[in-house]
């Protein structure tokens, strides 16, 4: 077989399969590959599906070698960069998708915000809420409490903390 | 026969081609002997068309028929800062065409830009077929990286008018990155700091094993050699009031010779400490006295006028390398290009700022072209390839409500690339929906340009939420955006390769290239004797004798452009894709200077309350229509992910749409939608 046809076979080959494919799977790199490792398979995937060294593809196997090479390429503009690669791998372990928008990590500071103020994970969130509704009520103990609990799942949630602090604050001002 | 294909560098100032042939780059000279011709196109008054350095030299006499500097216009609304800037700077007519687009007009009639840019690229093309003694009709044609989609838009437009069939449209920086390190075995971060005549670019590339990675690139169109020139004029012109009480400004002509004195006296500051500036006719005053002027410009003096536009590309720089997660130390080598960085003022202040000096093995006029060249050979197969990995220079945005722009794509992300978001109509059997599509680095929409806008209607109607419609941005490798929406349901599609308002449609083109327009190009050196001739064969080729044929006032050629637009094009576009763009392209396009106010305009009020009421921490909603037909957008995000907002249609605010500033009240209101309630 020549090299072309063998090159349309795996074009085909992957363009079925590719939403299958995690970022990982797509550059053909293990989960704790480093930035540099991941450059290096950008650039061995670029060589083999870029539509620049495709040119002469014609018909639905060049629309299939773009629509690889530009998902080769979203894979990159992911993993090559940390904040958007751990929203991506947390993204992927909670099985949400295998894919994430690359606009997202622009958002990743407020996200950041929002997780401390509301907290991060599911228990740290739920005494959270605890906290805010026994303060509604006007029970600080209790507040201080669920804050405590919800600081024992997030210990360095940094919104908790100060929470805390205020709270305490507050407590001994009252005596 | 093997391929020709050659690369052009199409500069605001100067133009240059060069040929990959046999492994070796060649830079190929003009009737003249010139390496690099003027980007300037003159119009003769037989309808015939001279592009270069002889074209320039008609200027003084015949400003308002000479149009130089194009490329500052290109792509470009007529509205825009830089249209006006030109308006006051050049003689030659700018004028407005239908859609906010800008056209040259010059002895009655007009043209669109891409035919100005045409007609250059027309003659670099006869300039390689002069030396191959072949057709040549594939180019590599290089823009500034901080191009945005309709200035590339227009561009390659402007080679298809030209007859060339355009490989690539390849940025500056990148093309004089491939030019340096080319089969160089090369393992090297670089910067190529491109200032030009008319626009500045600064890429961070990181070369290994021929493969050509752009980390970054950052970019202002608004600054270039052009602006040190001016900066001279006003020096010269400032002078002349004060002695005179005349302003040279206000005469073309007068004009034209301090613009030509303040370029040359730039040129000869990149070699002498002093020049002495001495023009001993600006204008005849009334009194029939012609009035001179001398002046003498030192180094230093110079310096100082030019001192805040040097400061401002390092400010561009500095984002550069932050956006490459790079410092100075970590380049191996600094890439000086255009005709400005020959300056000792400016080498000095690039030495200081990247802490090392640039290379000096590489010639600043004509790496790009080289650069252009080496790719568009590696396209057709003639040389080994070197992998070029570019990136979008800005980001790509959907405009939303509250007159906001969201990023979909942000800049200096690789391309090829596409996203795809979900939307869901909101009203109950919304028939339509309204797709902006903007490219810059604001989050305010009117500060972004507009690429395109279109409606997409022909989905099956539901119930509100039920209908998803996807919407899929794509930039190719030339940087070209392309946005389809699709409905889930029914796989009914609309798509448009977002085409510039002010631009020029396919069949208006494709009606340019039938009439070779640039055949108005006159064959360098067909009519003039003392011409020596081309090294290669000069046996006229085909092209060469159409535009002979052409370069006579031909009878055509006087009869209306098809870029006035005719309404039979219109109807013909409309007609063309009726179901996609529901009742035709008129009621996308930006007809009145007020409708740009509705786009970034958020309806009132109300409006905004609704959204926010509506909203929940996982899905913001999108006005895309009047304030009853707001679609949502459901994307696949995180609970309590920061949601993407929201556009309204221009008809929703008919009421105030003079009203260009989006109401802060309204605004804050968006904000504090839904997510930012709480905090």
């Amino acid at each position: 077989m020549t090299s072309a046809a063998v090159e349309a076979l795996e074009i085909t080959a992957l363009a079925k399969i590719i939403d299958e494919l995690d970022y990982y799977q797509l550059l053909n790199v293990g989960p704790d590959a480093s930035t540099s490792d991941i450059r290096k398979a950008f650039h061995v995937s670029s060589r083999s599906f870029h539509p620049d060294a495709n040119r002469d593809l014609v018909g639905d196997l060049r629309i299939q070698c773009q629509q690889i090479s530009k998902r080769i390429t979203e894979a990159y503009c992911v993993l090559r960069d940390t904040r958007r690669r751990n929203a991506y791998d947390v993204k992927k372990s909670e099985g949400q998708s295998l894919r994430i928008q690359i606009a997202e990590a622009r958002n990743a500071h407020v996200e950041q915000r929002k997780a401390e103020r509301l907290g991060a994970t599911a228990q740290g969130r739920q005494f959270h809420g605890k906290a805010e509704a026994a303060l509604k009520a006007g029970n600080l103990t209790s507040a201080i409490q669920h804050i405590q609990m919800a600081l024992t799942f997030e210990a360095g949630n940094v919104g908790f903390k100060s929470l805390l602090d205020e709270l305490r604050q507050r407590k001994k001002e009252l005596g | 026969m093997a391929d020709i294909a050659v690369g052009i560098d199409l500069g605001t100032s100067n133009s240059c081609v060069s040929l990959m042939r046999n492994g070796e780059v060649q830079v190929l000279d003009n009737a003249f002997g010139e390496r690099t011709s003027a980007s300037v196109v003159h119009f003769k008054e037989d309808g015939s068309v001279e592009v270069g350095n002889s074209a320039k030299a008609k200027v003084i006499h015949a400003p308002a028929e000479t149009v130089s500097s194009a490329k500052r216009l290109i792509g470009r609304y007529y509205f825009s800062e830089e249209v006006k800037k030109a308006q006051a700077v050049y003689a030659y007519e700018i004028c407005e065409a239908p859609n906010h687009g800008v056209r040259i007009e010059i002895r009655g009639e007009e043209f669109s830009l891409p035919e100005i840019s045409a007609m250059v690229l027309r003659e670099m093309k006869q300039i390689a077929e002069r030396h191959t003694g072949e057709k040549v009709t594939k180019a590599v044609i290089t823009v500034p990286a901080y191009f945005n989609d309709n200035q590339r838009q227009a561009t390659k437009d402007a080679g298809r008018i030209a007859g060339l069939d355009v490989l690539r449209i390849l940025n500056e920086p990148t093309a004089a990155a491939l030019a340096y390190g080319f089969g160089m075995g090369l393992n090297q971060r670089v910067a190529v700091y491109d200032l030009g005549g008319g626009t500045f670019d600064i890429s961070v590339l990181e070369i290994g094993h021929d493969i050509f990675e752009v980390l970054a690139t950052c970019g202002d169109t608004f600054l270039g050699g052009d602006d040190f020139d001016d900066r001279i004029i006003d020096l010269l012109a400032d002078d002349f009031v004060a002695k005179h009480g005349i302003n040279p400004r206000n005469d073309p002509y007068a004009l034209e010779k301090l613009r030509l004195a303040a370029e040359t006296a730039k040129n000869q500051l990149s070699i002498d400490e002093e020049v002495e500036i001495s023009i001993d006719e600006v204008l005849t005053n009334d009194a029939g006295e012609s009035l001179g002027i001398r002046r003498t410009i030192t180094q230093s003096e110079f310096a100082v006028l030019i001192q805040d536009l040097i400061q401002r590309t390092f400010k561009v720089c500095d984002e550069a390398m932050q956006q490459s997660d790079l410092t100075v130390r970590d380049l191996d080598g600094i890439i000086l290009v255009g005709g400005p960085t020959r300056l000792a003022i400016v080498r000095d202040a690039v030495t200081q700022y990247f802490q090392q000096e640039p290379r000096r093995d590489v010639d600043p006029d004509e790496v790009v072209s080289v650069g252009a060249a080496i790719h568009a050979a590696s396209l057709v197969g003639q040389a080994k390839d070197a992998m070029l990995l570019d990136v979008t220079p800005l980001d790509l945005r959907i405009g939303v409500a509250g007159g906001l722009a969201e990023p979909v794509i942000e800049r200096n992300t690789p391309v090829p690339i596409e996203q795809t978001r979900t939307f869901t109509t909101f009203k109950d059997h919304q028939e339509s929906v309204q797709i902006r599509v903007y490219q810059g680095d604001h989050r305010m929409a009117e500060d972004n340009t507009l690429l395109g806008q279109f409606e997409f209607s022909g989905f099956e109607k539901g119930p509100r939420s039920e209908v998803k419609i996807d919407v899929t941005f794509e930039i190719d490798a030339d940087g070209l955006v392309n946005v389809t929406a699709s409905d889930q349901a029914t796989g009914q599609q609309a798509s448009t390769q977002i085409t510039l308002s002010s631009g020029l449609d396919e069949e208006e083109i494709n009606q340019l290239i039938r009439d070779d327009v640039a055949g108005r190009v006159a064959t360098a050196g067909s009519n003039d004797a003392i011409l020596t001739p081309a090294p290669a064969p000069a046996q006229p080729t085909e092209t060469e004798a159409e535009a002979e044929a052409n370069a006579s006032p031909a009878p055509e050629l006087s009869e209306p452009s098809p870029a006035t637009g005719t309404p039979e094009l219109e109807t013909d576009e409309s007609e063309q894709e009726p179901s996609l763009f529901g009742d035709g392209l008129t009621d996308l396009s930006l007809d009145r200077p007020d409708d740009l106010c509705d786009l970034a305009d958020l309806g009132d009020i109300d409006d905004v309350g609704d959204v926010a009421r509506l909203g929940n921490n996982d899905v913001t909603e999108l006005d895309l229509m009047d304030d009853e037909e707001l679609i949502q957008l459901t994307e696949e995000v995180m609970p309590g992910e920061n949601g993407v907002p929201i556009d309204s249609e221009a008809n929703s605010t008919d009421d105030d749409g003079s009203d260009f500033e989006p109401s802060g009240v309204a605004l804050s209101g968006a904000d504090a939608a839904p997510r930012k309630g709480s905090e």
